[in-house]
């Protein structure tokens, strides 16, 4: 018998209250799991469609929502004569719904730009110019809408052919209704606006330089801002709302879980008062005491947090296939970020056991005598 | 062993005197039973010898050094005291077995070690076929045979029993008692035994009476065997 038994066999105690207290853990940490990596896979996803499209710089007004706000196409003609600036692409991007999904990236790009380029196709083809009124969909798209190369489908007012479906090498452009920028500005009323304007820069640009160009270009065009592509959904106050939102809703489920946790360790400390005294009263230490309940609330934590691991994996596969968000987002669920979660839950349960086990090391040995 | 002079201990801010002065001593080896009516002090005076509690007044030495200069008053309660009590106190989800190795946690024996000291111990008060029953599983008798195997885990050289028949038939109870005796004698242990039974006192060598804290008479007992 090691002390691992004598901590077990404490849990085991009680195992429906322990198996309801890793439950309350668990569910808490599948929360943390969810909100956390829906919100850093969007981030992900973001940054990945950015990658493959090519993009080192993005001019945007990511201010207020998901999507950038629309401002003046003339604005690239103050930024393509900037000295770094190789190439440009100017992009119109909304989140609308289209169809019978709720939600869609619907992506018009500049006829001939750079963010084509990184289409695959997979059947069909591309629009054969900027005014034929087709569009094209990225795999996940066209199965979330039930379209093939033939289907016409319903933007807004207009009906425009699907012309070919795509993969984009990234769940946001797989998951997105590609057209060109002349169509959608036509159909949504934005003659002359672009939303946002792709940079890439010539091949040696350092990133101090790029940052000096991200600079000067926020200096030039005051309607917008210039910045890094990997940082560019950071600049987003929803995204920052978004991702507030869920690391709070984290917190309290963890706070949640540590009133758990100490509220069990509490009951059975105070259940197990006589045992603990006799423990005193045959020679266990006061710190082998307090060591046992650590080690008991860290077990309760570890397995809470392995079951919300799991439940929260779960959830979040099953989520993403739900109509409304196919497609939009790639959660982030990587190793570190589960057995972060998993550490969390035992510091979760460590700390949770601070207060029981100094209430036990407490009690004094003679009450032993009095059972 | 134990040398005691003048030893008090009060609750409530004095309000209740449990020992209003001790003086005594035992020595290795000896069969002490302490016996007195309820609030007489003797399980007050047994916390004492097993440093449970702390006197309010006077001291208590244990071959030669206060007790209450000891720093590792723990280490004293593991290694040189075995605790037997009235109500057993063993642990409900461990088994026999298990139960005996709970003291020696912090010794430096191995794991299988611990395991081997404690079939041991139990075959030696006649449990080696329970090896692996809980104390639920077990008769009175068992299981203060257990507490007793306990209480010898680290090589106590004092038993300090507190009404350890007192949960049991008369049956049961002479065949704790003389396990304990036989126990005494086999490893030269100092027993002390705290009871209110006159019957159970009489098979102790001396027999020290309380009453209201104090010590009534303390004398050898003639007609110990």
């Amino acid at each position: 018998m090691t002390f691992f038994t004598v901590v077990t066999r404490g849990l085991m105690r009680r195992p429906v209250r322990t198996g309801l207290t890793i439950v309350g853990i668990a569910i808490g940490i599948a929360a943390v799991v969810a909100l956390v990596g829906i919100s850093r896979g969007f981030e992900t996803s973001w940054q990945t469609g950015m990658k493959s499209r090519g993009t080192d710089i993005v001019v945007s007004n990511m201010s207020k929502g998901l999507t950038p706000k629309p401002f003046s196409d003339t604005v690239v003609g103050r930024i393509a004569p900037l000295p770094h600036v190789a190439e440009t692409c100017t992009l119109l991007v909304d989140l609308i719904s289209v169809e019978k999904a709720e939600m869609m990236i619907v992506s018009a790009r500049q006829w001939g730009g750079f963010c084509w380029k990184n289409l695959k196709i997979v059947s069909g083809r591309l629009p054969n110019d900027a005014a034929e009124r087709a569009v094209v969909l990225g795999r996940t798209a066209a199965e979330v809408l039930g379209k093939k190369v033939g289907d016409t489908l319903q933007l807004e007012t207009e009906e425009l052919a699907v012309v070919g479906i795509v993969d984009g090498g990234a769940v946001v452009e797989d998951g997105s209704v590609i057209l060109s920028l002349p169509l959608l500005q036509g159909i949504t009323g934005n003659q002359g606006k672009v939303s946002i304007i792709d940079l890439r820069v010539t091949p040696g640009t350092g990133k101090e330089e790029m940052a000096r160009l991200c600079e000067r270009i926020t200096g030039l065009v005051p309607e917008a801002r210039a910045v890094i592509a990997g940082d560019h959904i950071h600049n987003s106050q929803a995204y920052r709302m978004i991702s507030a939102m869920s690391w709070g809703t984290s917190l309290l489920a963890v706070l949640v879980g540590v009133l758990g946790v100490m509220n069990t360790m509490l009951m059975t400390i105070f259940e197990r008062t006589q045992e603990i005294c006799v423990l005193l009263a045959i020679g266990w230490k006061r710190s082998r005491i307090i060591r046992m309940v650590l080690w008991e609330s860290a077990l309760l934590g570890f397995l809470g947090g392995v079951g919300g691991v799991l439940i929260g994996v779960m959830g979040v596969k099953i989520l993403v296939t739900a109509p409304s968000i196919r497609g939009l987002l790639e959660p982030e669920l990587n190793p570190q970020f589960l057995v972060m979660a998993v550490a969390m839950a035992v510091v979760v349960g460590v700390f949770s056991g601070i207060y029981p086990a100094w209430r036990s090391s407490r009690f004094t040995p003679s009450h032993a005598l009095h059972y | 062993m134990f040398e005691a002079s003048g030893l008090k201990k009060e609750y409530d801010e004095g309000q209740v005197q449990a020992l209003r002065g001790v003086d005594f001593r035992i020595q290795q080896g000896e069969f002490v039973a302490i016996v007195g009516p309820s609030g007489s002090g003797k399980s007050t005076l047994l916390q004492m010898l097993g440093a449970l509690d702390h006197p309010s007044a006077g001291t208590l030495k244990y071959r030669g050094a206060s007790l209450a200069d000891r720093a590792d008053l723990a280490s004293y309660r593991a290694h040189e005291i075995g605790f037997i009590f009235q109500a057993f106190h063993l642990l409900p989800t461990f088994t026999a077995l298990e139960n005996v190795q709970i003291p020696m946690f912090g010794t430096h024996r191995s794991v299988s070690e611990r395991k081997c000291r404690a079939m041991e111990l139990l075959k030696a008060v006649g449990l080696e076929t329970r090896l692996h029953h809980c104390p639920a599983k077990l008769s009175g008798g068992e299981r203060q045979r257990v507490a007793i195997a306990r209480s010898l885990a680290n090589g106590a050289s004092v038993l300090l029993a507190d009404e350890p028949t007192g949960n049991l038939d008369s049956e049961n109870a002479e065949l704790i008692l003389d396990l304990l005796a036989s126990l005494r004698r086999e490893q030269n242990l100092t027993l002390i035994l705290v009871t209110h039974d006159l019957g159970i006192a009489r098979q102790a060598a001396r027999i020290i009476k309380m009453k209201d804290g104090r010590i009534d008479s303390d004398a050898l007992n003639k007609e110990s065997t």
